[in-house]
Protein backbone atom coordinates (compact mmCIF):
# COMPACT_ATOMS: atom_id res chain seq x y z
CA UNK A 1 0.00 0.00 0.00
CA UNK A 2 2.43 2.50 1.19
CA UNK A 3 5.42 3.38 -1.21
CA UNK A 4 8.61 2.90 0.58
CA UNK A 5 10.93 4.83 -1.75
CA UNK A 6 9.99 6.30 -4.78
CA UNK A 7 10.51 3.92 -7.84
CA UNK A 8 13.88 5.79 -9.43
CA UNK A 9 15.46 2.84 -10.56
CA UNK A 10 14.27 -0.46 -11.51
CA UNK A 11 16.42 -2.66 -10.06
CA UNK A 12 16.09 -1.41 -6.85
CA UNK A 13 12.42 -1.98 -7.08
CA UNK A 14 12.46 -5.64 -8.68
CA UNK A 15 14.17 -6.61 -5.54
CA UNK A 16 11.31 -5.10 -3.64
CA UNK A 17 8.54 -7.17 -5.35
CA UNK A 18 9.55 -10.19 -3.76
CA UNK A 19 8.45 -8.75 -0.80
CA UNK A 20 4.93 -8.78 0.05
CA UNK A 21 4.80 -6.79 3.34
CA UNK A 22 4.99 -2.82 4.02
CA UNK A 23 9.12 -2.25 5.31
CA UNK A 24 8.50 0.72 6.75
CA UNK A 25 6.00 -0.76 8.82
CA UNK A 26 8.08 -3.55 10.17
CA UNK A 27 10.69 -0.94 10.82
CA UNK A 28 7.95 0.71 13.17
CA UNK A 29 7.58 -2.28 15.12
CA UNK A 30 11.52 -3.20 15.66
CA UNK A 31 12.06 0.13 16.73
CA UNK A 32 9.22 -0.53 19.50
CA UNK A 33 11.85 -2.42 21.17
CA UNK A 34 13.40 -1.27 24.00
CA UNK A 35 17.25 0.17 23.05
CA UNK A 36 17.23 0.15 19.55
CA UNK A 37 18.87 3.00 17.56
CA UNK A 38 19.22 2.17 14.16
CA UNK A 39 18.79 -0.40 11.62
CA UNK A 40 20.78 -0.83 8.63
CA UNK A 41 19.19 -1.82 5.14
CA UNK A 42 20.12 -5.54 5.10
CA UNK A 43 18.83 -6.24 8.46
CA UNK A 44 15.44 -4.33 8.06
CA UNK A 45 15.36 -6.50 4.70
CA UNK A 46 16.04 -9.67 6.41
CA UNK A 47 13.65 -9.07 9.27
CA UNK A 48 10.44 -8.25 6.46
CA UNK A 49 11.29 -11.51 4.62
CA UNK A 50 11.89 -13.82 7.14
CA UNK A 51 8.34 -12.32 9.01
CA UNK A 52 7.07 -13.50 5.82
CA UNK A 53 8.68 -17.18 6.11
CA UNK A 54 7.56 -17.18 9.74
CA UNK A 55 3.28 -16.59 8.56
CA UNK A 56 3.74 -19.73 5.97
CA UNK A 57 5.63 -21.62 8.50
CA UNK A 58 2.82 -20.68 11.64
CA UNK A 59 -0.34 -21.05 8.90
CA UNK A 60 1.03 -24.78 7.14
CA UNK A 61 2.16 -26.03 10.35
CA UNK A 62 -0.76 -24.76 12.38
CA UNK A 63 -3.07 -25.95 9.69
CA UNK A 64 -1.41 -29.58 9.54
CA UNK A 65 -0.93 -30.08 12.89
CA UNK A 66 -4.56 -29.20 14.37
CA UNK A 67 -8.22 -29.99 13.29
CA UNK A 68 -7.43 -28.23 10.40
CA UNK A 69 -6.72 -31.04 8.32
CA UNK A 70 -10.30 -32.64 8.89
CA UNK A 71 -12.59 -29.87 8.93
CA UNK A 72 -10.18 -27.67 6.14
CA UNK A 73 -9.78 -24.58 7.59
CA UNK A 74 -7.46 -22.78 9.98
CA UNK A 75 -8.83 -21.94 13.45
CA UNK A 76 -7.73 -19.83 16.61
CA UNK A 77 -7.08 -23.30 18.66
CA UNK A 78 -4.66 -25.02 15.49
CA UNK A 79 -2.43 -22.03 16.12
CA UNK A 80 -2.82 -22.12 19.99
CA UNK A 81 -2.14 -25.69 19.95
CA UNK A 82 0.86 -25.09 18.03
CA UNK A 83 2.15 -23.03 20.14
CA UNK A 84 1.71 -25.13 23.01
CA UNK A 85 3.67 -28.72 21.37
CA UNK A 86 6.35 -26.81 19.19
CA UNK A 87 9.70 -25.86 20.48
CA UNK A 88 10.31 -23.08 17.53
CA UNK A 89 6.84 -21.35 18.52
CA UNK A 90 6.49 -21.76 22.26
CA UNK A 91 7.20 -17.97 22.54
CA UNK A 92 3.95 -17.55 21.36
CA UNK A 93 2.10 -18.88 24.25
CA UNK A 94 1.74 -15.81 26.24
CA UNK A 95 -0.08 -14.09 23.48
CA UNK A 96 -2.05 -16.94 22.11
CA UNK A 97 -3.93 -18.74 25.52
CA UNK A 98 -5.79 -21.90 24.32
CA UNK A 99 -9.62 -20.95 24.70
CA UNK A 100 -12.04 -23.43 26.32
CA UNK A 101 -15.59 -23.30 26.39
CA UNK A 102 -17.32 -21.62 29.40
CA UNK A 103 -19.28 -24.90 30.31
CA UNK A 104 -15.99 -26.76 30.57
CA UNK A 105 -13.86 -24.38 32.64
CA UNK A 106 -17.25 -24.33 35.10
CA UNK A 107 -17.22 -28.28 35.20
CA UNK A 108 -13.52 -28.61 35.88
CA UNK A 109 -13.79 -25.45 38.86
CA UNK A 110 -16.88 -27.40 40.22
CA UNK A 111 -14.26 -30.14 40.54
CA UNK A 112 -11.53 -28.34 41.81
CA UNK A 113 -14.13 -26.78 44.99
CA UNK A 114 -15.55 -30.34 45.25
CA UNK A 115 -11.70 -31.55 45.35
CA UNK A 116 -11.10 -28.88 48.03
CA UNK A 117 -14.59 -29.41 50.38
CA UNK A 118 -13.21 -32.79 50.83
CA UNK A 119 -10.02 -32.23 52.47
CA UNK B 1 -20.87 -15.59 40.08
CA UNK B 2 -23.49 -17.35 41.98
CA UNK B 3 -21.95 -20.75 43.67
CA UNK B 4 -25.26 -22.57 42.33
CA UNK B 5 -23.30 -26.00 41.32
CA UNK B 6 -25.87 -28.07 40.38
CA UNK B 7 -25.78 -26.29 36.76
CA UNK B 8 -23.15 -25.30 34.21
CA UNK B 9 -25.64 -23.55 32.05
CA UNK B 10 -23.65 -20.48 31.41
CA UNK B 11 -27.04 -18.34 30.00
CA UNK B 12 -28.31 -19.10 33.25
CA UNK B 13 -25.43 -18.07 35.25
CA UNK B 14 -24.93 -15.02 33.17
CA UNK B 15 -21.12 -16.00 32.77
CA UNK B 16 -19.36 -13.64 29.95
CA UNK B 17 -16.03 -14.71 28.43
CA UNK B 18 -13.56 -13.18 30.87
CA UNK B 19 -9.84 -13.82 31.87
CA UNK B 20 -9.10 -16.28 34.24
CA UNK B 21 -6.47 -15.23 36.23
CA UNK B 22 -5.70 -18.59 37.91
CA UNK B 23 -4.96 -20.46 34.30
CA UNK B 24 -4.21 -19.73 30.99
CA UNK B 25 -7.70 -19.95 29.72
CA UNK B 26 -10.03 -17.53 27.64
CA UNK B 27 -13.62 -18.22 28.09
CA UNK B 28 -15.39 -18.67 24.54
CA UNK B 29 -18.93 -18.31 24.17
CA UNK B 30 -21.13 -21.47 24.15
CA UNK B 31 -21.60 -21.87 20.74
CA UNK B 32 -17.84 -21.78 19.56
CA UNK B 33 -18.33 -18.98 17.30
CA UNK B 34 -15.19 -17.27 16.93
CA UNK B 35 -16.57 -14.37 15.31
CA UNK B 36 -18.54 -12.56 17.59
CA UNK B 37 -18.06 -12.99 21.52
CA UNK B 38 -19.98 -11.44 24.32
CA UNK B 39 -17.05 -9.47 25.48
CA UNK B 40 -14.25 -8.00 23.97
CA UNK B 41 -13.01 -10.17 21.88
CA UNK B 42 -9.85 -8.35 20.94
CA UNK B 43 -6.74 -7.61 23.95
CA UNK B 44 -8.48 -5.74 26.58
CA UNK B 45 -10.63 -8.37 27.35
CA UNK B 46 -8.29 -11.29 27.04
CA UNK B 47 -5.18 -9.90 28.50
CA UNK B 48 -4.33 -8.64 31.82
CA UNK B 49 -0.89 -6.51 30.44
CA UNK B 50 -1.44 -3.53 28.08
CA UNK B 51 1.21 -4.58 25.59
CA UNK B 52 3.54 -2.31 23.64
CA UNK B 53 3.83 -3.89 20.84
CA UNK B 54 0.05 -2.59 19.23
CA UNK B 55 1.32 -2.42 16.18
CA UNK B 56 0.55 -4.70 13.45
CA UNK B 57 1.32 -5.35 9.48
CA UNK B 58 -1.85 -5.06 7.50
CA UNK B 59 -4.03 -7.81 7.88
CA UNK B 60 -4.66 -7.78 4.33
CA UNK B 61 -0.65 -8.65 3.78
CA UNK B 62 -0.89 -11.14 6.69
CA UNK B 63 -4.15 -13.16 5.14
CA UNK B 64 -2.32 -13.44 1.51
CA UNK B 65 0.60 -14.83 2.52
CA UNK B 66 -1.28 -17.61 4.96
CA UNK B 67 -3.87 -18.24 2.39
CA UNK B 68 -0.89 -19.14 0.10
CA UNK B 69 0.57 -21.39 2.34
CA UNK B 70 -2.25 -23.65 3.32
CA UNK B 71 -3.77 -25.71 0.45
CA UNK B 72 -6.01 -24.33 -1.87
CA UNK B 73 -9.12 -25.08 -0.80
CA UNK B 74 -8.24 -24.32 3.20
CA UNK B 75 -10.13 -21.96 5.16
CA UNK B 76 -9.02 -19.30 7.32
CA UNK B 77 -10.96 -18.27 10.63
CA UNK B 78 -11.36 -14.61 10.66
CA UNK B 79 -9.37 -14.77 14.69
CA UNK B 80 -7.01 -16.86 13.26
CA UNK B 81 -5.88 -14.12 10.83
CA UNK B 82 -6.29 -11.43 13.84
CA UNK B 83 -4.12 -13.85 15.99
CA UNK B 84 -1.42 -14.23 13.63
CA UNK B 85 -1.03 -10.71 12.96
CA UNK B 86 -0.31 -10.32 16.39
CA UNK B 87 2.35 -12.94 16.77
CA UNK B 88 3.96 -11.16 13.85
CA UNK B 89 4.45 -8.54 15.29
CA UNK B 90 5.42 -10.48 18.32
CA UNK B 91 7.47 -12.29 15.96
CA UNK B 92 9.48 -8.98 14.75
CA UNK B 93 10.19 -7.66 18.45
CA UNK B 94 11.62 -11.39 19.35
CA UNK B 95 14.02 -11.45 16.71
CA UNK B 96 14.95 -7.36 17.49
CA UNK B 97 15.69 -7.54 20.59
CA UNK B 98 18.26 -11.00 20.72
CA UNK B 99 19.66 -9.11 17.65
CA UNK B 100 19.73 -5.58 19.41
CA UNK B 101 21.41 -7.45 22.52
CA UNK B 102 23.94 -9.31 20.49
CA UNK B 103 24.91 -5.58 19.16
CA UNK B 104 24.95 -3.66 22.53
CA UNK B 105 27.40 -6.45 23.21
CA UNK B 106 29.92 -5.74 20.56
CA UNK B 107 29.51 -2.07 21.46
CA UNK B 108 27.97 -1.31 18.14
CA UNK B 109 25.15 1.10 17.35
CA UNK B 110 23.41 -0.07 14.00
CA UNK B 111 21.65 -3.59 14.15
CA UNK B 112 23.00 -5.36 10.86
CA UNK B 113 22.25 -8.61 8.95
CA UNK B 114 24.74 -11.11 11.01
CA UNK B 115 23.00 -9.93 14.49
CA UNK B 116 19.32 -10.93 12.68
CA UNK B 117 20.70 -13.96 11.47
CA UNK B 118 22.21 -14.77 14.25
CA UNK B 119 19.54 -13.71 16.27
CA UNK B 120 17.13 -16.52 14.24
CA UNK B 121 19.81 -19.20 14.75
CA UNK B 122 19.54 -18.69 18.29
CA UNK B 123 15.75 -18.53 18.69
CA UNK B 124 15.46 -21.60 17.04
CA UNK B 125 14.76 -19.95 13.22
CA UNK B 126 17.53 -21.31 11.74
CA UNK B 127 15.70 -23.38 9.01
CA UNK B 128 14.99 -19.55 7.66
CA UNK B 129 18.76 -18.56 7.88
CA UNK B 130 20.08 -20.12 4.38
CA UNK B 131 17.01 -19.01 2.39
CA UNK B 132 17.08 -15.50 3.80
CA UNK B 133 20.78 -15.36 2.70
CA UNK B 134 20.24 -15.91 -0.88
CA UNK B 135 16.88 -13.51 -1.10
CA UNK B 136 19.72 -11.12 0.47
CA UNK B 137 22.05 -12.19 -1.91
CA UNK B 138 19.45 -11.56 -5.05
CA UNK B 139 18.81 -8.33 -3.15
CA UNK B 140 21.99 -6.86 -2.80
CA UNK B 141 22.73 -7.99 -6.69
CA UNK B 142 20.01 -5.60 -7.74
CA UNK B 143 21.11 -3.15 -5.29
CA UNK B 144 24.62 -3.39 -6.57
CA UNK B 145 23.44 -3.07 -10.39
CA UNK B 146 22.01 0.26 -9.57
CA UNK B 147 26.06 1.22 -8.49
CA UNK B 148 27.57 0.43 -11.92
CA UNK B 149 30.64 -1.39 -12.13
CA UNK B 150 32.99 0.39 -9.21
CA UNK B 151 31.73 -2.32 -6.60
CA UNK B 152 30.93 -0.13 -4.46
CA UNK B 153 29.73 -2.73 -1.44
CA UNK B 154 25.93 -2.48 -0.82
CA UNK B 155 24.57 -2.26 2.62
CA UNK B 156 26.81 -0.48 4.64
CA UNK B 157 25.61 3.42 5.56
CA UNK B 158 22.36 2.93 3.08
CA UNK B 159 19.94 4.75 4.53
CA UNK B 160 16.44 3.60 3.48
CA UNK B 161 16.16 5.59 0.69
CA UNK B 162 18.31 4.61 -2.04
CA UNK B 163 19.83 6.90 -4.08
CA UNK B 164 20.71 6.70 -7.60
CA UNK B 165 24.23 7.67 -7.81
CA UNK B 166 25.25 6.92 -10.91
CA UNK B 167 28.67 7.09 -12.56
CA UNK B 168 29.13 7.79 -16.14
CA UNK B 169 32.64 8.06 -16.53
CA UNK B 170 34.29 4.59 -17.09
CA UNK B 171 36.19 4.15 -13.55
CA UNK B 172 39.80 4.01 -14.36
CA UNK B 173 40.99 1.25 -12.71
CA UNK B 174 38.79 -1.02 -15.03
CA UNK B 175 41.37 -0.72 -18.26
CA UNK B 176 45.28 -2.00 -17.10
CA UNK B 177 48.16 -0.16 -17.90
CA UNK B 178 48.49 -2.38 -20.69
CA UNK B 179 45.23 -1.66 -22.32
CA UNK B 180 44.24 -5.30 -21.66
CA UNK B 181 40.70 -5.30 -20.39
CA UNK B 182 40.12 -7.43 -17.23
CA UNK B 183 37.28 -9.88 -17.27
CA UNK B 184 34.82 -7.09 -17.18
CA UNK B 185 31.61 -7.16 -19.05
CA UNK B 186 31.47 -4.35 -20.73
CA UNK B 187 29.18 -3.26 -23.21
CA UNK B 188 30.44 -1.00 -25.85
CA UNK B 189 29.02 1.20 -28.68
CA UNK B 190 32.35 -0.14 -30.95
CA UNK B 191 33.76 -3.11 -29.79
CA UNK B 192 37.24 -3.66 -30.13
CA UNK B 193 39.62 -6.48 -29.55
CA UNK B 194 42.75 -4.55 -28.48
CA UNK B 195 42.59 -0.55 -27.30
CA UNK B 196 45.57 1.14 -28.08
CA UNK B 197 46.88 3.37 -25.81
CA UNK B 198 46.64 6.32 -27.87
CA UNK B 199 43.45 5.78 -29.36
CA UNK B 200 40.40 7.75 -27.41
CA UNK B 201 37.48 5.59 -27.14
CA UNK B 202 34.07 6.04 -26.42
CA UNK B 203 32.66 4.11 -24.01
CA UNK B 204 29.58 4.00 -23.06
CA UNK B 205 28.94 1.66 -19.65
CA UNK B 206 25.60 -0.08 -19.27
CA UNK B 207 25.07 -1.65 -15.64
CA UNK B 208 24.37 -5.23 -15.91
Amino acid sequence: MSKNSPEKADPSSEAKKTISLPISRVRLIMKSSPDVSSINQDALFLTTKATELFVQHLALSSFNNGCGKETNSLSYSDLAKTAEESETFHFLTDILPKKILARDYLKSLEQMQEEDADF
Amino acid sequence: MDGDSSTTDTSQLGITGEYMASGQYVLQPQDEDGEESMNDHEEGGAKENYREQDIYLPIANVARIMKNAVPQTGKIAKDAKECVQECVSEFISFITSEASERCHQEKRKTINGEDILFAMSTLGFDMYVDPLKLYLQKFREAMKGEKGIAGVPVGEGLTEELTDDFTNPLPAGIITADGQQQNVMVYTTSYQQVIPKTQQLDFSLTAF
